[in-house]
């Protein structure tokens, strides 16, 4: 099986799961119990929250929460920081950030959302014209999960603050964390990060907070993770997150560097039938291209039945036909109907793509034989 | 004291001399709804109880045999010996805690010492002294106590008839096979026939890879739901993929899903008349869409047969909806997986197809091959 659909989730780094599985059976304690076992467990955590907070970003002004996933992070981060006026977001969004920034208009605070460019990036014009001084939040995606384009954080976050000091900012930084270099600057309060998207297992993740901004807790009970995330800590997720982003992080320049060589060759091979969407300078670890004309969910289960799987547009909203944010793109109905997302993970051989690519071509081909 | 549930029969009473028969084919349906919970079922004269259950499991219990056909009403009630003090602690655990009540006897062991209106009585007043907030009212009472004295020292006691399904007991009507698919539709059709008594076995056509394995799984969901009330025990399932690449390739495109219907009668027909089975069901509803005109059902009947029972054909969609929400496979059926890829559906569909024009559209096709090839590619899920 050829895998390229990294970016919905990855194959569990295998030695980072088994120390993780290793370090619970032994210690099966409560992080919270007070006794040496329940320290133990305790002390692990720790060292793996210095762990995965270090990498991003400066741990004496950040802090780290974990969560259940990256979907949890953006909830807490939204609902807990958009309190009051409005709060602005992008047209390029995940599916976490979009529905809270819906829900927002029940809870009494008006959503606005900037358009995006045709790669999938945010017009930051565009979005800092709709701050103003009731903006409480904005939230921008670092790396665009359908596209891969790369949204300059820093720069809008600076220029959103110089606007309103005192407005949040929040970035869903899924696909961006552990995939391309980047320390997280002062004017980003909140961060979500994900850990299946690492070589980590599902049902893990993290946000990132500045460590001066109060965020009131978001789920209630026994006063974990400094109160701000209650329920007994899921030890072996956590643990197996901060094993993996270790190996991650060892190499995230190289296999960067490596994956951005890798893109020209893959789109080479892939014949004309093919019209790539993601832009130059978009995350080396995902592309998005379309065969118009076709459908992209059949091209994939075609693909499937061949041995490579590559993913259509963003999994978590396979349910519509169109994904909302390619139509955000500007993208007609033939283009939107072909897309598949084709994302590559640091094991990702030069053969491997290119007999993916080959497959991709065939797949064109049968479907617009037989149609 | 013993909880029990209370079964009685509906139409099965006037099937004179057949009535042996129904009641047999009545109690094998309510044991196989009650397949996987602890009980036993036994018939006494006129109704069948279900005792021995685990506790806390009396709701689960009526809530199945709620659904099995030939189902008239049923209780949840205790099962006591026919002393007046059994009777009393009983009668107290279903008298409602406030308002009117009255108790209303029913006296089959006809030597038991008082009559129906003396155990009534008595009932009613040692539940009135035991609790002040009671009031009787014997003409219209917000609340009543059954008793009903059994021959072998027993008496039932219960506090409400909840209505059954009615309709006959499932396999005394013939068998049927109904084409299912993930819409609102068919699952209705199967229930109305399963409620008239028939056997409704199951097919279904999928298109993958152009329809996704969230569409079959839907249809497996609803197939489960509806065989609570038909007790279908598998799901037939065959691909028409290639029959739609075909059409799609070789004939107007406007005829699309008038062929494609054609060779989904064929196949089960044939998958029906391998079985036994005696007729196809469908949930086409007149005029609904474009391919369930009168002469869209005309071409489809030309190349079968078996009768086709179309339980739906004269219903408004939103009578079919309130139906399916009843039995409870309208939220399945609104899940958003296609049942047929947007590539195969024409921009404008033949509504009034002549025959002619189909078959000589038809005559591009080798129709044997690509049936027989779907036949091929039949897999059985069981439910």
């Amino acid at each position: 099986m050829i895998y390229l659909d990294n970016a919905a989730t990855t194959r569990p780094n295998a030695a980072a799961f088994n120390r993780a599985q290793a370090f619970l059976g032994e210690n099966f304690f409560n992080p919270s119990a007070s006794y040496g076992g329940g320290f133990l467990v305790h002390s692990e955590l720790e060292r793996a929250r210095a762990t995965l907070l270090s990498a991003v970003a400066d741990p004496e002004k950040f802090e780290l929460i974990f969560t259940s996933g990256g979907t949890e992070s953006d909830n807490q981060a939204i609902f807990c920081a958009a309190k009051r006026g409005n709060a602005v977001t992008t047209a390029g969004e995940h599916a976490a950030v979009e529905r809270c920034f819906n829900e927002l208009k029940n809870r009494g605070v008006e959503p606005r959302y900037a358009p995006v460019k045709k790669s999938g990036a945010v017009d930051a014009e565009a979005l800092l014209s709709l701050v103003d001084e009731k903006t409480s939040l904005v939230s921008v995606i670092h790396v665009n999960n359908e596209t891969g384009a790369i949204n300059d954080i820093a720069a809008i976050a600076r220029a959103v603050k110089r606007k309103n000091p005192r407005c949040l900012f929040h970035s869903d930084g899924v696909q961006a964390f552990g995939k391309i270099p980047f320390r997280l600057p002062q004017e980003v309060d909140l961060y979500s990060v994900s850990a299946h998207k690492i070589g980590g297992i599902k049902g893990t993740g993290a946000l990132i907070k500045r460590r001066d901004v109060a965020l009131p807790p978001h789920i209630f009970g026994g006063g974990q993770e400094g109160n701000a995330r209650s329920g007994t800590e899921n030890v072996l997720g956590i643990l197996c997150f901060s094993y993996a982003a270790q190996e991650k992080f060892k190499t995230l320049s190289a296999d960067s560097a490596r994956l951005s060589a890798l893109r020209p060759l893959f789109l080479s091979k892939l014949g004309g039938a093919f019209l790539p969407l993601s832009e130059e300078g978009s995350s080396p670890y995902i592309l998005a291209v379309s065969a118009p004309g076709t459908r992209g969910e059949v091209l994939s289960r075609m693909l499937w039945e061949n041995g490579v799987v590559v993913g259509t547009g963003s999994a978590c909203s396979s349910k519509h036909r169109y994904s909302r944010v390619l139509a955000a793109c500007g993208y007609d109905k033939n283009v939107l109907d072909g897309v598949l997302r084709v994302s590559f993970s640091p094991t990702t051989c030069e053969e491997e793509a290119m007999r993916a690519a080959e497959a991709m071509n065939e797949a064109v081909r049968r479907f617009k034989e037989k149609l | 004291m013993e909880k029990v549930v209370i079964i009685r029969y509906a139409e099965i009473h006037l099937k004179g001399k057949n009535r042996g028969y129904f009641e047999r084919v009545f109690s094998v349906n309510l044991e196989k709804s009650l397949k996987g919970l602890r009980h036993e079922l036994r018939r006494t004269s006129g109704r069948w109880l279900v005792e021995k259950f685990e506790e806390g499991y009396a709701e689960e219990v009526a809530e199945r045999v709620s659904k099995v056909f030939g189902v008239h009403s049923y209780s949840i009630g205790y099962l006591v010996g026919n002393s007046m003090d059994e009777m009393f602690a009983a009668a107290k655990l279903v008298a409602p805690r406030t308002g009117s009540f009255k108790v209303e006897t029913h006296r089959a062991y006809k030597k038991y010492p008082l009559t129906s209106m003396e155990i009534s009585a008595e009932l009613g007043g040692r539940l009135l002294a035991d609790n002040p907030r009671l009031r009787v009212d014997v003409r219209s009472p917000e609340s009543t106590v059954f008793v009903d004295v059994r021959e072998n020292g027993k008496a039932l006691v219960f506090g409400s008839f909840e209505e059954g399904r009615g309709g006959m007991p499932v396999g005394t009507s013939g068998r049927g096979l109904l084409m299912i698919s993930g819409g609102i539709d068919s699952p209705v059709a199967g229930y109305m026939m399963a409620k008239r008594g028939m056997c409704v076995e199951l097919l279904h056509f999928h298109s993958y890879p152009y329809t996704n394995d969230g569409a079959k799984e839907k249809v497996v969901k609803l197939s489960k739901i509806l065989s609570r009330y038909s007790l279908t025990a598998r799901l037939s399932a065959v691909s028409v993929t290639h029959i739609q690449e075909e059409i799609h390739a070789k004939c107007a495109a406007e005829l699309n899903v008038t062929l494609l219907r054609r060779f989904m009668f064929r196949i089960a027909e044939r998958v029906a008349k391998r079985e036994g089975i005696q007729c196809l069901i469908t949930g086409e509803s007149l005029g609904q869409v474009a391919s369930q005109t009168i002469e869209g059902m005309t071409s489809s009947n030309a190349v079968v047969s078996l009768p086709v029972l179309r339980p739906l054909v004269g219903f408004d969609k939103d009578e079919i909806i309130s139906r399916a929400k009843k039995i409870g496979t309208y939220d399945t059926s609104v899940l958003p997986f296609e049942d047929c890829c947007t590539v195969f559906l024409p921009e404008h569909p033949a509504i009034k197809p002549r025959l002619e024009f189909i078959e000589r559209e038809e005559g591009k096709l080798d129709v044997e091959a690509l049936v027989a090839e779907a036949i091929g590619t039949l897999e059985i899920i069981e439910l």
